[in-house]
């Protein structure tokens, strides 16, 4: 199967965390899925619900969102994240999406393990439920067959 | 200004000598983004941090008209700088580039799928463009800064620390919220590896640092709120009156009757509430403990006379703040290995108390009786396991090791051997932690000087208890040594020392003030012990020492030298440079709804202000640049995006994500 026909995994890496996590594990030549995109953020703090459905939207089936948990320089960043992710379930609950495509994961710059296995899990459940354009498709066609038994 | 042009983006890949080019097929990954909007120029090179790789970068911008660049090469970390450099000497904004991660994140992770990993560049690649394309000219923050500096605890890393500063130049103030200076290094007797007296090394160090014209000194004094910024903090200052001079100190301290266990000694003995903590300490005025003074008054000579506290209270403008407020040992609470119910259980800083005040003893003698054995048991009050140890305050255990009490136990037990050969001492470990130059001697001197070890489980700690009833000895300690493949070893012992190790301290809310984060463990936090030490996430508030976590004094010593010379490269010029990555308002779209002042919580950082527009009023967020940290919270919760960090904007990230999404331009096979 080609990159493109794979599942996407969308990684938001702080700077101070995730992203530098990444860092570690490629100077350890460890191999992980490649069909794994990473950003690098200061805060996830900054995203707002409504950010992930876009990105779920523009073709990303799971997105896990390393940041330093409450090991964070931002004291907002560990519970501000996490509120809004909360919120960014409610709306993919709303829109009939798999919530665990949505991920957050405290990732340190040398947690090479945890950044492994978080890519590796998340690898493993898109394998699984597939596709996030067929999710989103199905909850439309549902909704449709639902409507049309209402009249 | 070729930058406020439309988009010419010079798109440049690097094959770092075959690291990111041994997977990467970098020439198919160009040649497919050259048809991407807006590409101008793409190029491979062997070496694009070489000067000749830099040099294609720069000829670009001087002779196409290139006005963005993305570079594609190894972590943003490592060079990241070097091609905003290229960007800069070339005449560009050094914010209109963008750094692609290939080598860590790709071709060292995928090489075993060269096609994937061609790929995956290709997308990284292609995001970069999207977010190169929406790159705007940013200019870093400047400020002009105090050269003054705030040093914050008067112990060894706060000395050091304004010491090294006021030798660059600057003015330091120093406050001590205790009336001497010294902190925990005056109760020490002598220090490892060196094995120095710790007092003539202090002293000479505050001798140093109190002649120095530079440096202001206020003891007994504290921090009572901060506003500002970096290079502008200002900070209010509240001092307590000492209570006496010169001139009376002796005759009230003679007329003194009330006395108060001594803290400097860990309550081993009795101070006056009008006191020195031990001859020759700075300053050698006394001062009058004004938590337990009991308000009556002096008799000296027939008068009557009744001291109050009148603190005086200031502001100081300064530049920089040192946060060097060090730690306190764990006190154990009542029970732990028999503390608080046994008098045959101290912690290893009262017996260096001990130690200290019965330097002529030819035998140690605790309550009342001569000590033959003793057993020391380590890691107390750390590498705590949950369900085993109590929690503290905030329901956790403390986890972390201390790393300094191994040594200091070694250390001890060398102490012990030379005044007192004699003595059978049990060493009770989990491990032996002896990291630093010159510590293991101390491991091996023990071996040979016959320190029994015994090693337990952190899950099965050793049990203190009353030994029964016509035993020699008064506490029998019980151990599952590990060494011997678990045998429950009794050990009849007249003194049981714990080594206690560091707390994080009760700032009294100081790293509210400055907005500074704790860790898991409640030490303070810097931002990343490698990419930023000793910096908080407040520009301009720097750590010192054992606040941020456990460390000996040669370490606080290294700390306090490295915070100061992070303020010496922040204020020496006079002015501050900052990067541009804070929030900033689109005034067009802003509404004035004030969710992102709510959302915010570094003071001073975002505010609503009234504006007259067309007649009438409304309200708008305004930034202090100087104030944000760029974390984004406001970005999050503003209904219009009309605040955004510059340099990483929500919409920058949207087109980076739909980049990725999006369906690949044709890559066809190039050969190099």
């Amino acid at each position: 199967m080609s990159q493109s026909q794979q599942p996407k995994i969308l990684i938001l890496g702080t700077l101070s965390g995730g992203y530098a996590g990444a860092d570690s594990t490629g100077q350890s030549h460890l191999d992980y899925p490649p069909n794994t995109y990473i950003l690098p953020v200061m805060s996830p703090v900054m995203f707002p619900p409504e950010f992930y459905l876009r990105a779920f939207e523009h073709g990303m089936d799971g997105i896990i969102v390393m940041y330093s948990g409450t090991d964070s320089p931002y004291k907002v960043e560990a519970d501000g994240t996490a509120k809004l992710i909360n919120r960014a379930y409610q709306l993919m609950k709303e829109r009939g999406m798999d919530i665990r495509r949505l991920r957050l994961a405290a990732i340190c710059t040398v947690c090479v393990k945890p950044f492994l296995k978080e890519v590796n899990q998340m690898n493993d459940l898109l394998e699984g439920i597939g596709f996030v354009k067929d999710e989103i498709a199905a909850h439309a066609s549902a909704i449709v067959t639902q409507e049309a038994a209402h009249g | 200004m070729p930058e406020n042009q439309q988009p010419r983006i010079g798109v440049y890949i690097c094959h770092c000598g075959g690291n990111i080019s041994g997977a990467v097929q970098c020439e198919s990954v160009a040649k497919a983004l050259k048809g991407l909007p807006n590409v101008t120029i793409t190029r491979t090179d062997e070496s694009m941090c070489s000067d000749a790789g830099q040099s294609l970068i720069e000829k670009d911008i001087q002779e196409l008209g290139i006005n963005r660049v993305v570079v594609g090469a190894c972590a943003p970390m490592l060079h990241e700088q070097t091609f905003r450099g290229a960007v800069t000497r070339a005449g560009l904004n050094p914010f209109l580039y963008h750094h692609v991660g290939l080598r860590e994140q790709d071709s060292w992770v995928h090489g075993h799928d060269k096609t994937a990993a061609t790929d995956k560049a290709l997308r990284l690649m292609s995001a970069g463009v999207a977010k190169a394309r929406l790159l705007q000219p940013l200019d870093p923050i400047r400020l002009g800064a105090e050269k003054h500096a705030l040093v914050i605890g008067g112990g060894v890393a706060g000395l050091r620390a304004a010491l090294d500063i006021a030798r660059q130049g600057l003015r330091v103030t120093l406050i001590e919220k205790s009336p001497f200076l010294g902190g925990r290094m005056a109760q020490l007797e002598t220090v490892f590896p060196t094995e120095e007296e710790a007092r003539a090394l202090l002293h000479d160090l505050i001798q140093k640092v109190t002649a120095h014209p530079n440096v202001t000194i206020f003891m007994g004094a504290e921090v009572m709120g901060v506003s500002g910024y970096v290079g502008n903090f200002t900070i209010q200052v509240k001092q307590h009156s000492r209570g006496v001079s010169d001139d009376n100190a002796e005759a009230l301290m003679s007329a003194c009757t009330q006395e108060v266990p001594d803290p400097f000694n860990y309550g081993l003995t009795k101070r006056k509430v009008i006191y020195r903590p031990y001859e020759g300490c700075y300053s050698s005025t006394p001062a009058v403990d004004w938590d337990h003074y009991d308000g009556r008054p002096f008799d000296v000579n027939g008068w009557p006379i009744e001291l109050k506290d009148e603190p005086k209270s200031f502001e100081l403008n300064v530049g920089a703040v040192v946060v060097a407020t060090g730690f306190d040992p764990y006190t154990p609470p009542q029970g732990e290995y028999g503390f608080g119910e046994l008098p045959q259980v101290v912690t290893l800083p009262q017996l260096i108390r001990h130690l200290a005040l019965s330097k002529d003893g030819k035998s140690l003698q605790w309550n009342g009786r001569a000590v033959r054995d003793v057993a020391l048991i380590h890691c107390v009050g750390s590498r705590q396991v949950d369900g085993v140890h109590q929690p503290q305050e905030d329901g956790q255990v403390n986890n972390y090791c201390s790393r300094v009490c191994c040594t200091a136990s070694l250390h001890m037990t060398a102490d012990l051997h030379k005044r007192y050969p004699e003595l059978n001492i049990y060493d009770l470990h989990q491990d032996i932690r002896t990291y630093g130059r010159g510590h293991e001697e101390y491991y091996r001197h023990a071996l040979e000087d016959g320190v029994r070890f015994l090693r337990y489980n952190g899950e099965e700690v050793p049990e203190v208890s009353p030994a029964p009833q016509g035993d020699s000895h008064p506490v029998l300690v019980k151990v599952k040594d590990m060494l011997t493949y678990g045998e429950e070893i009794e050990i009849p012992v007249d003194l049981v020392v714990l080594a206690v190790g560091f707390m994080p301290r009760d700032l009294h809310g100081l790293d509210k003030m400055l907005k500074i984060s704790r860790g898991n463990d409640r030490f303070l936090l810097e931002v990343h012990p490698k990419l930023r030490p000793v910096e908080t996430a407040v520009k301009g508030v720097i750590l010192a020492g054992s606040a941020q976590g456990p460390m000996n004094i040669q370490e606080s010593l290294s700390a306090a030298s490295a915070a100061a010379a992070k303020v010496a490269s922040l204020l020496g010029r006079g002015k501050v440079e900052l990067p541009p990555f804070v929030a900033a308002v689109d005034v067009e779209k802003c509404n004035g709804t004030g969710a992102c002042v709510e959302a915010c919580v570094y003071e001073g950082a975002i505010a609503l202000q009234t504006f007259n527009e067309n007649g009438e009023e409304v309200k708008r967020a305004v930034i202090t640049p100087a104030n944000c940290v760029g974390c984004g919270a406001c970005v999050a919760v503003c209904p219009n995006n009309a605040v955004n960090v510059q340099g990483w904007t929500l919409a920058q990230y949207e087109a980076m994500v739909e980049a990725i999404g999006m369906d690949l331009p044709a890559m066809t096979e190039v050969t190099a």
